[in-house]
């Protein structure tokens, strides 16, 4: 395949300079969690970053300014594709990078040089921007049953307010326990709250954001952003790690300037009325729970230390931690929109999580992420290892003083 | 500023590497500085007269002949033993390959057959100045200066990116706490 397309046009400068200084030196891969289940070098991050540097020289190289870029075989990039595609973009292996490079952001980047080729993406995450467009989320569901099935009875939305809570996609139609959860919670701050309805409330971006395909993004954001804008918001509360991810990161970007909001995971809401006592934990748990930190709220925004100040504020718990927690947690595998199309690997990988939990001898195993949600309860579907799931908020909701759950 | 003194950390003694493969970092860091003496032990072949400071470095940088290949064959060996990290690129391989020749032919020359260290430098000398003479007769030097020739545009370019990409990675460590917390 020839092509006088730049391969570095996506590419910001600094990623450019990362793709250069990669020593290939292999650590990364003693983190990546598609490794750990697949063991296939081909598919790792020096070999994904090896290849794409064969693409550069193919269009950028001296030899091809000189004398015209040259042919690209087929097989590279058909491979390259498979490799960017496979990885959870969990950023374990830039964390871990003697040099540094930030593969968290590189990765989704390079996914959207291989979409402008027509390379990329790979199965049904192709219909994600004709589902976004149609329905207003990924999963092609209709908005009327976007927050009905869930939404407490008791608690009250207002139409106006500096508080906002954006429920998520993944939240709304695939983790329902988690979001149904954090409005329990946020009700029972007592703070008034608004949202947008749900047909107003549509996808955030990031599975667009993170598969490459970026052509709806300015305008999805944009209506979204004006929606809370309109409604008085001054604070938006999301429990979605990867939401809060491309909003703190990404939204500014596709909005075109700073957003009229601040951007808070509920972890950081919770944590903070629970300080200056506008919450309570007054009910008592006698478990050992151990916490998995999502990719993107550690490595992708550093909330490591809200979500246990809030479940060590709940008496009797004991706290347990993985092997690699906070900052360098281990993916479970429902990372980079990779869980619908590598199925068998996030299977693989959310067994791992459940293993270690149960080796910990942990009773519950605490999320705050729909996502991990979603795929670690899959996984443990005829799984030898059994352990209670449960989303933070929707634990801190059945721990709360007056709790109308 | 923090994040300037650690990247001076991360670029003089590999932190990031000592903190993630300590017994990796010891093979690489002996070798790039053996590498880097190497390198300033031969300037004296290059520059006439020769520095003050480059005929204070011959000692270390003779040991450093020394250390250079046995450091190579160490990041070798851990490579080779630890299962998870085996991924080598045949560009990384070669490389490594061709530098423990080089520096092993170093190695014999300066032990076993030495060349006439006069005619080296009139050699080397006489091709900077496009006034070529003949070569050492020395089979070893005319292998060990072939494959220098060689190594020169294989030579990686991370070394010279690396610092910069550290830089960044040691920048956005200290404001990561600032990308959702309040200032």
């Amino acid at each position: 395949m020839k092509s006088k397309r730049s391969f570095t046009e996506e590419l910001l400068p600094q990623q450019i300079l990362e793709i250069g200084a990669c020593t290939q030196c292999g650590e990364c891969l003693k983190h990546c969690p598609v490794q750990d289940v697949t063991g296939k070098p081909s598919v790792s991050p020096p070999e994904k970053i090896r290849m794409f540097r064969e693409f550069i020289r193919s269009t950028d190289g001296l030899k091809s300014r000189l004398f015209g870029s040259r042919d690209l075989d087929r097989k590279l990039l058909d491979d390259f594709t498979r490799a960017v595609y496979e990885c959870t973009t969990c950023g374990a292996c830039g964390q871990n990078c003697p040099v540094g490079i930030f593969t968290q952001r590189l990765w989704p980047v390079l996914r959207k040089e291989m979409v402008k080729r027509g390379l990329g993406p790979i199965g049904v995450q192709a219909n994600m921007p004709r589902a976004i467009m149609n329905s207003g989320n990924p999963y092609e569901k209709p908005p009327s049953e976007r927050y009905r099935p869930w939404f407490p009875e008791h608690a009250k939305i207002v139409d106006r307010s500096e508080i906002a809570y954006y429920a998520g996609c993944t939240g709304a139609y695939e983790s329902q326990p988690m979001v149904r959860g954090d409005v329990l919670v946020i009700d029972a701050i007592g703070a008034p709250f608004t949202m947008l309805p749900p047909e107003e409330e549509v996808c955030c971006g990031f599975p667009l954001f993170i598969t490459g395909q970026h052509d709806q993004l300015t305008d999805i954001v944009t209506r979204l952003v004006r929606g809370y804008e309109a409604r008085g918001v001054k604070v938006l509360v999301c429990s979605c790690p990867c939401c809060v991810n491309i909003m703190t990161r990404d939204w500014p970007v596709f909005y075109g300037k700073p957003l009229p909001f601040k951007i808070r995971h509920i972890t950081q809401y919770v944590s903070d009325a629970i300080s200056d006592g506008r919450l309570r934990v007054k009910k008592e748990l006698h478990e050992a729970v151990i916490y998995h930190d999502p990719c993107y709220l550690t490595r992708g925004v550093g909330v490591i230390e809200e979500p246990r100040n809030v479940l060590r504020s709940i008496p009797g718990l004991t706290l347990l931690e993985f092997e690699r927690h906070g900052i360098n947690s281990r993916c479970c595998g429902s990372g980079g929109a990779a869980r619908k199309i590598y199925h068998e690997n996030a299977v693989a990988m959310g067994r791992l999580t459940i293993d270690e939990a149960v080796a910990k001898k942990a009773d519950r195993l605490i999320l705050s992420c729909p996502a991990c949600y979603a795929k670690v309860n899959e996984s443990m579907q005829g799984h030898k290892n059994q352990i209670r799931i449960t989303d933070i908020m929707e634990l801190v909701s059945t721990m709360i003083e007056g709790d109308r759950s | 500023m923090k994040a300037y003194a650690l990247t001076a950390l991360d670029i003089i003694f590999f932190g990031k590497l000592l903190m993630v493969n300590p017994a990796l970092w010891l093979g690489e860091w002996v070798f790039h500085f053996s590498f880097l003496l190497v390198l300033l032990r031969h300037l004296r072949f290059f520059l006439n007269p020769v520095p003050a400071c480059i005929w204070w470095i011959q000692t270390p940088g003779l040991i450093a002949g020394f250390t250079l290949p046995v450091s190579l064959v160490y990041i070798l060996i851990v490579r080779l033993l630890s299962g998870r990290e085996r991924y080598a690129s045949p560009a990384n391989v070669f490389l490594l390959g061709l530098v423990l020749v080089i520096s092993s032919l170093g190695v014999v020359m300066n032990l076993l057959f030495k060349p006439n260290l006069v005619e080296v430098k009139l050699f080397v000398l006489g091709i900077l100045s496009f006034m070529p003479v003949a070569a050492p007769e020395s089979v070893l030097f005319a292998v060990h200066f072939c494959l220098v020739l060689v190594l020169i545009p294989f030579l990686p370019t991370h070394i010279f990116l690396a610092p910069f990409v550290m830089m960044e990675a040691r920048k956005r460590e200290q404001a990561l706490h600032l990308v959702i917390h309040e200032k």
